[in-house]
């Protein structure tokens, strides 16, 4: 397949603050994208440029074989999906969805209302006011009044951050079903891991403005490309390597409690349903690993041996910097 | 006496003092008499009838409306632009921006008259109506830049950039989910500005030539030649007028909360 969206030497800046430096992204039609990273790494700055709420001050952005770099934002066919939703509170659910489509004097409006609303399971919500929608609703009108302008590229800034955790599930399934059905290409902004290697088809991790790793959710989870990344998907013990120079990193669970060549002392112990979290004080530095929660507890002060087993650990290029 | 009767004691002297002269000023209206007088001389409604009789009344009753309705329409004119700018965009100096516009709340009016008639209307020879009509526009800008700001302060602003997505201009995002959005404190505005320029005397004082004078002005005037009771027939005629107006507006857009 052929690059859709292209971002070459991207820089972004904030009056004098470059908030990301020579970005290169290339996505596929139809593919599901997640831009993960904490804040400030630049993740929203990124999508915002896409939408052309932002002018770059350097690069490019192409299109489906078009340049959009400077296109004003209502032309670029990108639609974006606020993490506020941002619905017009003036407007009826109906009329929210139609906003678009009235500015382009859509000839079949009526029928595209219609059928968005019935996309995202709103049929029966067209006269009501937004203020009367749960959160869960009124990013379900958001995300159709994206749609319904049939955009090339779907943006969604932290679509399920502002969600409890049973509609997170619904709605995380929901954008699922959308995109299988329409085939819009989706890039979705998040800070959470859960929700990136849950949803995307390839996940973008960014760092102060920099992309540290692309890759599918199953390689961004078990082959960090570097210390950042591996921290941020849950190596809490990272450790340097003499071996490669480099660093080896572990999950709580690779790290064997209860035999091996080191030992370490209990400094903390936390209950978390399925497995029992240790924080342990060793010579190397701090340990952290977790047994099922059926093993017999170890109190706080108790001496341990452990094994760190280099068949359980990631590779890392070098140490956290 | 104990704190409680006290308080209620307090309580009924700040009220008699504010609901006293309007009481007051109903009654005299109703006297049977041909002087202002209080407690009227008998009852009757002759002096509220004549009022509408007094041709100076009729003139400089249209001139205070004019300005009230116009000036008002004028400054947020100026006023919406302005706040928007302040509370939207990075304006350098907008603090001082802000105390600026102001000004009028804080200066007196007798200053702001003698200013404007001393170097405005003698220097350029502006007619006495332009004169008020910028006078009472100036006036009113203060408190309609302040009373809108308060509403665009609490809309998100990425409602703008979502409608600029679906394909709206800037100026066409503004018009279409901008000012919708605020029209409760527009409105409200409106009937501040309206009932502050129609009860406003100090500028208007200064600002008077033949034939052209605002209503609370010419109803000095006519005091000083006529002491009947139909000044105070008219007076509480507008104050009913005010009254009302700020009831509708409470009880159809919840008024108090935007001022």
């Amino acid at each position: 397949m052929s690059d859709f969206l292209t971002l070459q030497d991207l820089t972004l800046a904030y009056g004098g603050t470059v908030a990301v430096d020579r970005l290169n992204l290339s996505i596929r039609q139809g593919e599901l994208i997640a831009l993960l990273g904490p804040s400030g790494c630049g993740k929203t700055t990124t999508m915002r440029s896409i939408a052309g709420l932002l002018t770059p001050k350097s690069g490019s952005i192409r299109l489906d074989g078009r340049d959009i770099t400077r296109l004003a934002p209502s032309r670029r066919e990108v639609g974006l999906v606020f993490q506020s939703y941002a619905l017009f509170p003036h407007l009826t659910v109906y009329e929210n969805v139609a906003f678009g489509l009235r500015l382009r004097r859509e000839a079949d409006l009526d029928a595209k209302v219609r059928a968005g609303l019935a996309t995202v399971g709103l049929s029966g919500f067209a006269d009501r006011a937004p203020a009367a929608l749960s959160g869960g609703q009124q990013q379900r009108v958001a995300l159709a009044r994206s749609l319904v302008m049939n955009p090339k590229v779907l943006l969604l800034d932290e679509p399920l951050s502002n969600l409890d955790a049973r509609l997170r599930l619904e709605m995380r399934l929901e954008l699922q079903r959308v995109q299988r059905e329409t085939g819009v290409t989706m890039i979705f902004v998040t800070h959470d891991q859960s929700e990136a290697l849950a949803l995307a088809d390839r996940i973008v991790v960014m760092r102060d403005g920099a992309i540290e790793q692309v890759g599918a959710p199953e390689e961004i989870w078990t082959a960090p490309a570097s210390a950042f990344v591996a921290d941020f998907v849950g190596f809490e013990t990272i450790l340097p390597d003499p071996e490669t120079g480099g660093a080896l990193a572990w999950r709580p669970a690779a790290v064997s409690l209860g035999e091996g060549p080191h030992t370490g002392t209990v400094r903390g112990v936390s209950f978390a349903g399925a497995a029992r979290e240790y924080v342990l004080d060793t010579p190397l530095g701090v340990v952290k690993a977790e047994t099922p929660a059926s093993a017999p507890p170890l109190p706080p002060g108790a001496e341990v041996a452990f094994d760190l087993p280099r068949a359980t650990a990631a590779l890392l290029p070098a140490m956290p910097s | 006496m104990s704190p409680r009767l006290a308080a209620w004691a307090v309580l009924a002297v700040v009220l008699t003092f504010l609901i006293g002269p309007f009481v007051i000023i109903i009654l005299a209206g109703l006297s049977a008499g041909n002087s202002l007088a209080f407690p009227p001389q008998g009852i009757s409604l002759q002096w509220y009838l004549k009022v509408f009789t007094i041709e100076s009344f009729q003139a400089s009753f249209a001139m205070s409306m004019f300005l009230a309705v116009f000036g008002t329409l004028a400054a947020l004119a100026l006023g919406i632009p302005a706040a928007y700018g302040l509370n939207r965009y990075r304006v350098p100096g907008a603090e001082t921006v802000r105390l600026v516009v102001s000004a009028p709340i804080i200066v007196p009016g007798i200053i702001v008259g003698l200013g404007l008639l001393r170097y405005l209307v003698i220097p350029t020879g502006l007619g006495i109506g332009a004169a008020l009509f910028l006078a009472h526009t100036a006036l009113i800008l203060p408190y309609a830049v302040r009373v809108v700001s308060a509403s665009i302060e609490n809309l998100r602003t990425d409602i703008e950039e979502a409608a600029v997505l679906l394909g709206c201009t800037r100026v066409g995002a503004f018009r279409k989910v901008v000012l919708p959005n605020i029209r409760g404190g527009v409105l409200a505005a409106f009937i501040l500005g309206f009932v502050t320029s129609f009860n406003q005397v100090p500028v208007s004082l200064f600002l008077s030539g033949p034939g052209v004078r605002t209503l609370p002005v010419d109803m000095i005037a006519y005091m000083e030649i006529n002491y009947d009771p139909s000044v105070a027939a008219l007076s509480a005629l507008l104050a009913f007028m005010s009254v009302a107006i700020v009831f509708a507006a409470e009880k159809f857009l919840g008024f108090s909360k935007y001022v």
